[in-house]
């Protein structure tokens, strides 16, 4: 049976938070559900559907921005109180709007994640997770990095707490207490964490979890060992996933997973026989999709997924059709309500206008005296700057509660901006003349209306570092851009890990001197993705790996000592010449000193090895499609050709998708073997430039022993 | 929601641009296109394949109704339609940069095949103007030709670059088509028949041109740019990421008037409103569209829209019957209309928000750092805009300058300057580093043609500290000749090259055209007649004297022929002169063009001895195989070697043959272009009437290959003395 699924927006309110959109239990069975949301402005508002229109239920004052929303009540009763969670202080609502708990916690960060459960209630702030019972603190945790998500799997049918966090570090921890008890490697950050249908699974030990790459999971907390019992990887690249619900809409009797992404999709997973998920449905909105949860609300008796997007909008998507077959005049009453609803929006946008006009001039003319100010409309931008692992490239996701007019990039380092197939933006690019400037990118995206949301791809080089700026303008009066700046660090292609490969031979920086620890975390948070801002406590080993290359780096330091490990001589290199140049500007004497292993320089072009025949292979394929094609075309068949040509023309279309994904992975190869071989003898304190173009001849004509050979020979 | 009523899956790819459809037996509508390796193929589904096998057409081993074309040459454009009414059939034109073929399908026949100097970039089909007989027209480089079904060239004129696109309609609601081209040098120009009747100058190439309702056409540009003219006036145009492939006019919702269609190099196909350009229908294949046309694919009595992929897609659209009332696409109008007030509604709330704060802002006391921070600046803050020329120096070459400054102590953060046609993006930015940040800004201009430009500038104004900045908008224009510095005359290096002309206009309103259209300094205080002014180019440091006498004669001497016509044609279009004469003299550019004519000969005689040479060649060839061929039955293994030997250094020789011929004819190319151009300069220093008849009568005298002629027209701009 196929899912058809009906688009309705019902309201719009400020720009909301991850997690801020419940649906209130229905008061009797096959009654329309209530929404209550939460938003920027810290305005809670309550509201249903009555023939169309949203009708509030209540609507409290505007305060600090709400971060999260969730209901609780007494356990094993219907769930009708909200929770919210804005700066440090919970508060609590009951379902007519009356306020009946305001709890100040006094934590020194504003508040990010919550999770309630009867009377237990669990917090996490950036870096410190705390678990209050009836408002009374009960256990505390300090995380090395930012916690993104809380749940605690159901405490009414496991005989203890177990509180998971979902930390930016790659990491689940699964607590006791106040300790970790395990802790859960996934292949992507994680974003999000939710129950197994709402209630933990078949064990109540099942919890799900989706990262910021897309990925999906299930994880089943057993003492012994959590185990991951299935993950779907995000083959189509899709956005990173922000909210997770379980319900039954395919109306099969078994829930169903209702997932939304950040790039808008929101998609319906259902569960086969072998209780593997398998994608039924999906949509795409223009934005990032903030809250999903499944229920009642436009119309009883037909369910639908309500979601909550980025700029504030409450959307239905239903199983009711649009197109009522019952007859002309109940299409005619639909209709009705349509018109209703746009003369009503009509004549309160006119009167909007009258009044904005009479502040304007009432502006005009106070703007003329020489002590007036004027203030630009802030607006806020949700972006998101990540490394993807596949193609070693950047990803720069801006998004604004109102359409984009345009957008400026500009970076004071060499890099290359890529297409997007998704954006329909013009983009055009600026001659960069004076290099007194520091600019090496000017481009604007001139977008198209009604764009909320733009996507680039960048591609940096290890060793070049700087700032990216990014001015976004949207189509409000007045008009104004907001700023934001992202690093590119001198090493921009590392991602952490948490194991590596300790049998590869390595080379060694050694760092002494008179710094302090906090002094050499940042060090290391400037050189570095993906490290947490806060210095952890005295001694710190991190571990990462090289996402083109595959080469890894170990870095262990503490007070007045730093150790750098890595199988690739350039990656040292970046790091000796960073730190050095670091350690002048903040005038601190630095001893620097370095192991050199021969044998990592022919271990690391053959880990490139594979990779450049493949690229080469491919590009040589591909370059003899067209050319094989002809022949067909001429010939009727393809009998005469020899099988290798033969199985050239049967992936054609995989082949040039496969050269289209990766463009200039070649040139980058090459690039990153020129940068290893002056590198290696950089070391040694020999210039090698002059023989690049040697080299860059041995490279035309590809052959792993000459190569090596030459690295040994020069 | 509208869907294809039909899609196949060719596997052939089709070249782009390169589809027709013809009803080439008077019957059964059949699908032509050009495929690689220098192929037209035909797709005719309707009779299933009778075999024929002769030396042009051969079955496509592929798939069984599909016929291929040999043309044996990279097809450059291909047409389908009827050329000769009494036949009752349509035929099928192909042209390649040499040839132009028109072929009969049904009877696998050439009806002509016709040797074309210029090429055929494009090429139309239809009538012309009071020319009877239909005509198929090809754009070349630089030059128009016209066919009939004899290969008789009924139609020949030249145009200002290399034609890019052709369309026939009736711009000037007469009845009769006119001729609209798209060339290289972004003008669109209308010919009623030879005539030059308007220009409209675009930002890009033009790419391709459609004709619609009445006097509307729509056409589309190399930067992505699509839109619909009604006449001489732009209803509207949209430009995208993507490239426009194909255009066509077709009537999709069912409402009597014609959608532009619109096939994208990222496989959407749209339909836009022709007077709005709002989209109507939209539609996605998985690779770049190849081709958008028309026809009863179907053989049911309707017309579908059908769209040709480059992987050999194809889909065909049914017109959306009247009770869709034009809502071909799923989403509701209503639903999309509440979000569109919605979002009005968002961004009014967000500037009245915006009022209270400045109301706020206004109590809180003096300007300090963090209201700088957030963007605060003072309400008075005003943006000064002057555009000079800056006579450059060492470092850096002459050119127009913009100088932008701020009334206070704010700083300008950045520039954004979107104009098109003089930057090689649409924008242009200007961002200091944090170093340089002053309240004032300086941005060298250099435009690359004499075009009037308008900038449309975004101004980040803030401060040093500021995270988020107030946007200023402001819209100056760049006058045509901007790229002129006044400078004190010099009698020593006046140009020898003239143009003379007296107009009817008082003195004063010339010297206001000079100031709309020069950059003058601000002190420049032109007397009353006579006067005369000098200017130098940034460009070339040629230079340029405007002189006018007291009976409104003007002298114009500059050695650029082009830029005596642009600014003649721009005084006319100021004073509203519709007729000019004018007396010209530019000893040097003739000199170069009487030495082109001189080459252009002696091409033409090396390309026919060169092509004797062949023929020898190819006599040679046969009688050599022929003798090897006797040795070998003879078992004479040496001669039979020798002779082969010879046969292969005669090969070689035909080679490089082929190779001098190759330059021989770029070259001819080139120099033929010159030719073009200068006629159509010529013109160009004259308006209306005049123009007309320079440019029939340079090509009178080339025809008759009389070059003094030509120089004399060229300079009094008729023939007789």
């Amino acid at each position: 049976m196929e899912l058809v699924l009906n688009r309705a927006d019902y309201l719009q309110v400020g720009v909301t938070s991850q997690k801020t959109m419940k649906l209130l239990p229905a008061s009797k069975h096959k009654a329309t559900q209530k929404v209550v949301i939460g938003d920027h402005d810290g305005v809670v508002m309550c509201f249903g559907m009555k023939k169309g229109e949203a009708v509030a239920v209540f609507k409290t004052l505007p305060g600090q921005k709400i971060a999260r929303l969730e209901l609780g009540g007494v356990l094993n009763a219907p769930q009708e109180r909200i929770f919210i969670a804005a700066g440090s202080e919970i508060r609590g609502f009951t379902k007519r709007g009356k306020q009946f708990l305001s709890f100040e916690t006094n934590l020194t960060e504003s508040i990010k994640a919550m999770h309630i459960s009867g009377s237990d209630l669990f917090l996490s702030a950036s870096y410190i997770y705390n678990h209050y019972c009836d408002c009374k603190d009960q256990h505390y945790y300090l995380c090395g990095d930012k916690i993104n998500d809380v749940i605690c799997l159901p405490v009414e049918r496991l005989p203890r707490i177990v509180p998971i966090l979902a930390c930016q570090d790659r990491m689940l921890r699964v607590l006791q207490g106040s300790d970790v008890m395990h802790e859960v490697e996934i292949s992507g950050p994680p974003t999000v964490l939710a129950l197994h249908n709402g209630n933990g699974g078949d064990s109540g030990e099942d919890f799900l979890f989706g990262t910021s790459d897309g990925k999906l999971g299930l994880i089943q907390v057993t003492t012994p060992k959590p185990i991951l019992k299935w993950q779907i990887q995000n083959e189509k690249k899709r956005g990173g996933i922000l909210c997770i619900d379980s319900f039954d809409i395919v109306g099969d009797g078994v829930k169903d997973l209702l997932v939304g992404r950040d790039d808008g999709m929101v998609a319906v997973y259902s569960f086969d026989n072998a209780k593997e998920p398998v994608l039924r449905f999906d949509q795409m909105l223009s934005e990032s999709v903030t809250s999903i949860q499944g229920g009642c609300v436009g119309k009883d008796g037909y369910d639908e997924i309500v979601v909550s997007t980025y700029s504030g909008w409450v959307t239905g998507l239903t199983t009711e059709p649009i197109h009522k077959e019952s007859g002309p005049g109940e299409e005619l009453k639909i209709n009705q309500e349509m018109q209703n609803k746009i003369s009503s929006l009509r004549s309160e946008l006119e009167h909007l206008q009258y009044k904005v006009l009479q502040e304007r001039e009432n502006y005009q003319q106070y703007s003329q005296s020489s002590k007036a100010k004027s203030v630009v409309p802030s607006f806020s931008i949700n972006d998101k700057f990540t490394l993807n692992k596949d193609d070693a490239s950047y990803t720069l996701i801006l998004e604004v509660q109102t359409a984009i007019d345009n957008v400026l990039i500009q970076s004071d380092v060499p890099i290359d901006l890529l297409d997007v197939d998704k954006n329909s933006a013009v983009v055009s690019f600026s001659s960069c003349d004076s290099e007194s400037n520091d600019n090496f990118l000017l481009a604007t995206y001139r977008c198209q209306a009604n764009t909320t949301r733009l996507e680039l791809k960048i591609r940096s080089i290890e060793g070049q570092y700087g700032t990216l700026q990014a001015y976004v303008t949207p189509r409000i009066q007045p008009k104004t851009c907001q700023v934001r700046q992202y690093h590119i660090k001198p090493l921009s292609l590392h991602q952490r890990t948490h194991s590596i490969d300790h049998d590869r031979p390595m080379n060694t920086l050694m760092l002494t001197g008179q710094f302090s620890f906090a002094e050499v975390h940042s060090w290391v948070v400037f050189c570095l993705p993906e490290v947490p801002e806060k210095p952890p406590v005295k001694c710190v080993t991190f571990y990462f790996q090289n996402t083109f290359l595959d080469t890894q780096l170990e870095s262990t330091y503490r007070k007045g000592e730093g150790v750098f490990k890595s199988d690739n001589i350039s990656t040292i290199s970046i790091l000796k010449d960073v730190l050095s140049k670091e350690a002048t500007k903040r005038k601190i004497n630095l001893n620097i000193t370095y192991e050199i292993n021969e044998v990592s320089v022919k271990h690391t072009l053959k880990l490139i090895h594979p990779k450049l025949e493949y690229q080469l292979l491919l590009a040589k394929k591909v370059q003899l499609i067209d050319a094989l094609k002809e022949l067909q075309v001429h010939e009727g068949n393809t009998d005469f050709l020899i099988p290798e040509y033969r199985s050239i023309l049967e992936e054609a279309d995989h082949l040039q998708e496969e050269y289209k994904k990766q463009p200039a992975h070649l040139e980058r190869l090459y690039g990153m073997i020129t940068d290893l071989f002056i590198d290696k003898f950089k070391f040694k304190g020999t210039n090698v430039k002059s023989k690049v173009p040697l080299l860059l001849e041995i490279l035309d004509s590809y052959d792993q022993n000459a190569l090596i050979a030459f690295f040994d020979a020069a | 929601m509208l869907l294809p009523v039909f899609t196949l899956k060719l596997r052939h790819k089709i070249s782009p641009r390169m589809v027709a459809i013809g009803r080439y037996d008077g019957t059964h509508p059949c699908l032509a296109a050009a495929t690689q390796a220098g192929k037209v193929f035909i797709h005719n589904p309707h009779t299933r394949s009778q075999h024929v096998s002769t030396s042009r057409v051969c079955q496509s081993p592929l798939e069984s109704d599909v016929s291929l074309l040999n043309i044996n040459q990279a097809v450059s454009c291909l047409t389908a339609g009827v050329l000769n009414p009494e036949l009752g059939y349509d035929a099928l034109l192909v042209g390649t940069q040499t040839n132009l073929l028109a072929y009969d399908v049904h009877n696998n026949s050439d009806l002509f095949y016709r040797e074309v100097a210029d090429g055929a970039n494009a090429i139309v089909l239809g009538t012309l103007g009071d020319i009877s007989s239909p005509l198929a027209i090809i754009g070349g480089n630089c030059a128009l030709q016209g066919f009939d079904h004899e290969g008789n060239d009924l139609f020949w004129t030249v145009t200002g670059d290399n034609v890019r696109s052709l369309a026939l309609s009736d711009f000037d609601g007469d009845g009769k088509k006119e001729l609209l081209v798209g060339s290289e040098d972004f003008d669109i120009r209308v010919f009623k028949e030879d005539e030059i009747v308007t220009e409209m100058t675009e930002t890009e190439i033009i790419t391709s041109l459609c004709s619609m309702c009445g006097s509307r056409f729509g056409y589309a540009l190399s930067n992505g740019t699509v839109g619909v003219y009604d006449k001489t006036t732009r209803y509207w145009r949209i430009k995208s990421k993507n490239h426009a492939m194909s255009i066509h006019a077709f009537d999709l919702n069912s409402d009597g008037v014609h959608e532009l269609i619109t096939g994208w190099s990222n496989g959407k196909v749209d339909a836009r409103n022709d007077r709005t350009g709002e989209v109507i229908f939209k539609d996605n294949f998985s690779s770049a569209i190849a081709g958008v046309v028309e026809g009863d694919y179907r053989m049911d009595g309707h017309i579908q829209l059908i769209c040709c992929s480059v992987d050999g897609e194809i889909r065909g659209y049914l017109p959306g019957p009247a009770e869709m009332r034009g809502n071909l696409m799923d989403t509701s109008v209503d639903q999309d209309l509440i979000r569109e007030l919605s979002q009005k509604k968002q961004n009014l709330l967000i500037e009245l928000r915006n009022y209270e704060e400045n109301t706020k802002a206004e109590l809180s006391g003096p300007l300090n750092e963090t209201d700088g921070q957030r963007g605060i600046i003072p309400a008075n803050t005003k943006l000064h805009t002057v555009l000079s020329v800056n006579l450059g120096n060492e470092t850096q070459a002459a050119h127009a300058e913009l100088c932008i400054s701020t009334s206070n102590d704010t700083i300008i953060r950045a520039v954004l300057i979107f104009a098109e046609g003089i930057f090689a993006g649409e924008s242009h930015v200007v961002h200091p580093s944090v170093h340089n940040l002053s309240s004032s800004i300086r941005i060298p201009i250099t435009p690359p043609k004499d075009v009037p430009v308008d900038l449309h500038l975004k101004i980040f104004v803030g401060y040093r500290s500021s995270t988020q900045f107030h946007v200023f908008e402001l819209t100056r224009q760049l006058p045509r000749f901007s790229m002129y510095a006044l400078t004190s005359p010099d009698s020593a290096s006046e140009p020898l090259s003239y143009v003379n002309f007296t107009i009817a206009e008082r003195p004063q309103r010339v010297a206001m055209w000079l100031n709309q259209n020069f950059l003058l300094p601000e002190d420049t205080n032109i007397q009353n007649a006579p006067f005369q002014v000098c200017f130098t180019s940034l460009r070339n440091s040629g230079h340029l004297y405007i002189k006018i006498k007291l009976n409104g004669e003007i002298t114009l001497n500059t050695d650029d022929i082009d830029l005596a016509g642009d600014i003649i044609q721009s005084m006319a279009s100021s004073f509203a002169i519709e007729d000019l004469q004018v007396e010209a003299d530019f000893p040097t550019y003739f000199e170069e063009l009487r030495k082109v004519l001189i080459k252009v000969d002696e091409y033409h005689s090396v390309h026919q001895k060169l092509s004797a040479d062949m023929a020898d060649n190819s006599n040679l060839i046969r009688s050599l195989l022929v003798r090897a061929e006797d040795a070998r039955l003879m078992r004479d293994m040496r001669t039979m070697k020798n002779r082969y030997m010879e046969l292969y250094d005669l090969n070689k020789d035909l080679l490089n043959g082929y190779k001098i011929r190759c330059n021989n004819h770029t070259e001819l190319l080139g120099n033929l272009k010159v030719v073009n151009q200068a006629i159509q300069r010529a013109g160009h220093l004259r308006v209306g009437k005049p123009k007309n008849q320079v440019i029939t009568a340079c090509r009178d005298a080339i025809r008759s290959n009389n070059i003094n002629t030509l120089f004399r027209i060229m300079k009094v701009g008729t023939a007789s003395s």
